[in-house]
């Protein structure tokens, strides 16, 4: 399966030290009230993106996301159950997956399909398939969004991604335009169903002629930075073999030149 | 390839299964339990679709119930058949893992970090596909109350675009206090009945439910003909009340299914019983068919499964009409449009095209087209 991508956008909590809610007011003049962290993350990204390509209101949307909003579920139960407060209703509704990507879609002026999904493995790549399946049936184009919010304490995320104490967990926000459509493309990108034992992907590795990179829990940690990769290798005008790992399965994206 | 084909469905609800959901609605004598709900004066209890046996708060016993749903529909397939079967559920409960994660102590963690692994709301779906030998594509869609619908558009996708050759499309909803705490603090919890399109309706109940359909391209008797997904609303809660967002959508379902609205043998509304999304759902209707229209509403029965509503009003209409009859509404006793009037009685009904609408928060409005062919 091979989607165009059209447009990139990324942003890493490491490299950019900003204020996220403060920049979407000032450079974006967005109105930020009765948002929270987690929308105000994925809203960055999706007006970077703005910035960098046409986005038709039919094109379709997918968000996707390592665990979700975390923080307002923090935030709520802290509310509820140890100051014993009511739940008040627009916490309840950015619990709710799919507040963030109406959000996103309101800012991005997109009025045609909107999805919130999350895969347990390969979220980012299993979202393409996704995108791939439905712009087949569609003939749209679709803005993908991959975002991940570090939250305070990280020992409660780093619980929930099942990842080791020593990781640092960042936040980030990853977006592509992606066609079936080669025109104007700036890359390729090429995936597939198939799963990997790691002593096939090193195969695949060793006969690769283009850059490889290896998922790793033992870097600076993301759920979706396979998007984070992917926008970087289009970025540097580099072609890339990105093996995404988890629980003992590899998965394998290629970033390709447009012929 | 908007077209693919229904083969089965398996459904929990409140009621029990499709054979008990048959029998209720043929008597027509709904019961639906409480549930305590935190409100500003205080607790209080609202009635609430709750299952008869309780699904444990824990993840092995919510994956039980879930995989119970599974099982039966892919009881017939070979291992090579389930291995090119994906899995997408919907659902617009919240991750209970993460709850449970937040609920424990640090402390905790900090004892036993290598006891946890990586959670997700896709977590039961993954879980299940990987014991029953299913693909291992997996994915769980949260779009509110059309979460399952849009999983059935996403599974047709999957099995059109060649991705895999057999989807289920499953929706989930159990009992959750912050959902019904959240559903509460917006005043939209009905303390008696939901009354849909009635001109007295106060609000919705809720209930719990597990659905799920089976598609492929193989032949079968129900087709999807074709659906249309949209994000368009006034709020992040409301549409106008002129129902032009319901309308768009309505419309683009039946052009990309190949039908006009003289060809709609019966609607399912989404009918919430709230004030303001029946006024639309009505304005919709009224402006796209003529009086003549046959429609009807489905969760006074088994109430508002929010996420799992796609999936199990579907199943029910498909039940239903294989038995010979499209259920009528009940609890509307003044319809707020004198000359559009849901189904007061039981309709004769064994073949046609239905149109099936579902509308949520966050914008999200789906409408699918489903045919069952003269046998």
């Amino acid at each position: 399966m091979r989607l165009y991508v059209k447009a990139t956008s990324s942003y890493k909590g490491t490299l950019e030290d900003i204020d996220v809610k403060k920049e979407l007011k000032k450079t974006y003049k967005l109105d930020t009230r009765r948002q929270d962290r987690f929308i105000h993350l994925a809203l960055w990204g999706a007006m970077r993106l703005k910035e960098k390509c046409e986005i038709s209101s039919d094109d379709e949307l997918y968000i996707t996301s390592g665990v979700g909003n975390m923080d307002i579920v923090q935030k709520s139960n802290e509310y509820v159950n140890i100051q014993k407060e009511i739940l008040r209703p627009f916490d309840f509704i950015n619990m709710l997956g799919n507040t963030t990507s109406f959000y996103i879609a309101s800012a991005l002026g997109v009025k045609s399909k909107n999805i919130f999904q999350i895969s347990n493995s390969f979220t980012f790549i299993n979202t393409l398939i996704s995108i791939y399946a439905s712009l087949s049936v569609s003939k749209k184009e679709a803005v993908l969004g991959s975002l991940d919010l570090a939250t305070q304490p990280q020992s409660l995320i780093k619980r929930v991604l099942g990842v080791s104490k020593e990781v640092e967990v960042l936040s980030a926000v990853n977006y592509q335009k992606l066609s079936l459509n080669a025109d104007d493309a700036l890359a390729i990108v090429e995936f597939e169903t198939q799963t990997y034992s790691l002593s096939e992907v090193e195969i695949l590795t060793k006969e690769s002629e283009i850059k490889v990179i290896f998922a790793s829990h033992n870097e600076d940690y993301f759920e979706t930075r396979a998007s984070y990769y992917i926008n970087a290798a289009i970025e540097a005008r580099e072609e890339l073999m990105y093996i995404d790992a988890s629980k003992g399965r590899y998965k394998v994206i290629r970033v390709l030149k447009v012929a | 390839m908007q077209k693919v084909n229904i083969l089965d469905y398996y459904v929990r609800s409140s009621l029990g299964d499709m054979k008990d959901i048959l029998r209720v609605i043929r008597s027509g004598e709904v019961e639906s339990a409480t549930r305590e709900v935190n409100t500003l004066d205080g607790k209080c209890d609202v009635p609430y679709f709750l299952f008869k046996e309780r699904v444990a708060d824990e993840k092995s016993a919510i994956t039980n119930a879930i995989k119970e749903v599974v099982e039966a529909l892919i009881k017939n397939l070979s291992a090579e058949e389930k291995a090119q079967t994906s899995l997408i559920i919907g659902t617009a409960i919240l991750d209970k893992n993460v709850i449970n994660a937040v609920e424990d102590t640090n402390a905790e963690y900090e004892h036993n970090p290598e006891q946890f692994c990586k959670t997700s709301l896709d977590s039961y779906a993954q879980d299940i596909a990987q014991e029953l030998g299913l693909n291992a594509f997996t994915m769980t869609i949260a779009t509110a109350c059309t979460s399952s619908i849009n999983a059935l558009l996403e599974a047709r996708n999957l099995v059109n675009s060649g991705v895999c050759q057999r989807a289920i499309a499953l929706g989930v909803e159990l009992s959750l206090g912050l959902m019904s705490d959240g559903f509460m603090s917006m005043n939209l919890l009905s303390q008696d009945k939901q009354k849909p399109f009635d001109a007295k309706r106060n609000g919705l109940i809720l209930g719990e439910a597990i659905a799920g359909v089976m598609v492929a391209k193989e032949s079968s008797p129900w087709t999807l003909l074709g659906a249309y997904s949209n994000c368009n609303s006034r709020t992040i809660t409301a549409v106008s009340d002129s129902g032009d967002e319901f309308l768009e959508v309505m419309q683009n379902a039946m052009e990309l299914s190949g039908v006009n609205a003289a060809d709609i043998t019966t609607l399912k509304a989404h009918a919430t019983s709230s004030v303001s999304n029946d006024l639309a759902e009505m304005n919709a209707i009224s402006r796209i068919f003529d009086k003549q229209l046959d429609f009807t509403a489905l969760k006074p029965y088994v109430g508002h499964t929010l996420g799992a509503c796609g999936v199990l009003e579907l199943a029910m209409m498909m039940a239903c009409v294989d038995e010979g009859f499209v259920p009528k509404t009940l609890n509307c006793e003044q319809s707020i449009n004198a000359e559009y009037i849901p189904l007061k009685e039981h309709k004769e009904c064994t073949e046609g095209i239905f149109m099936l609408n579902y509308f949520g928060f966050g914008g999200n409005n789906t409408t699918a087209i489903i045919q069952k062919e003269k046998l």
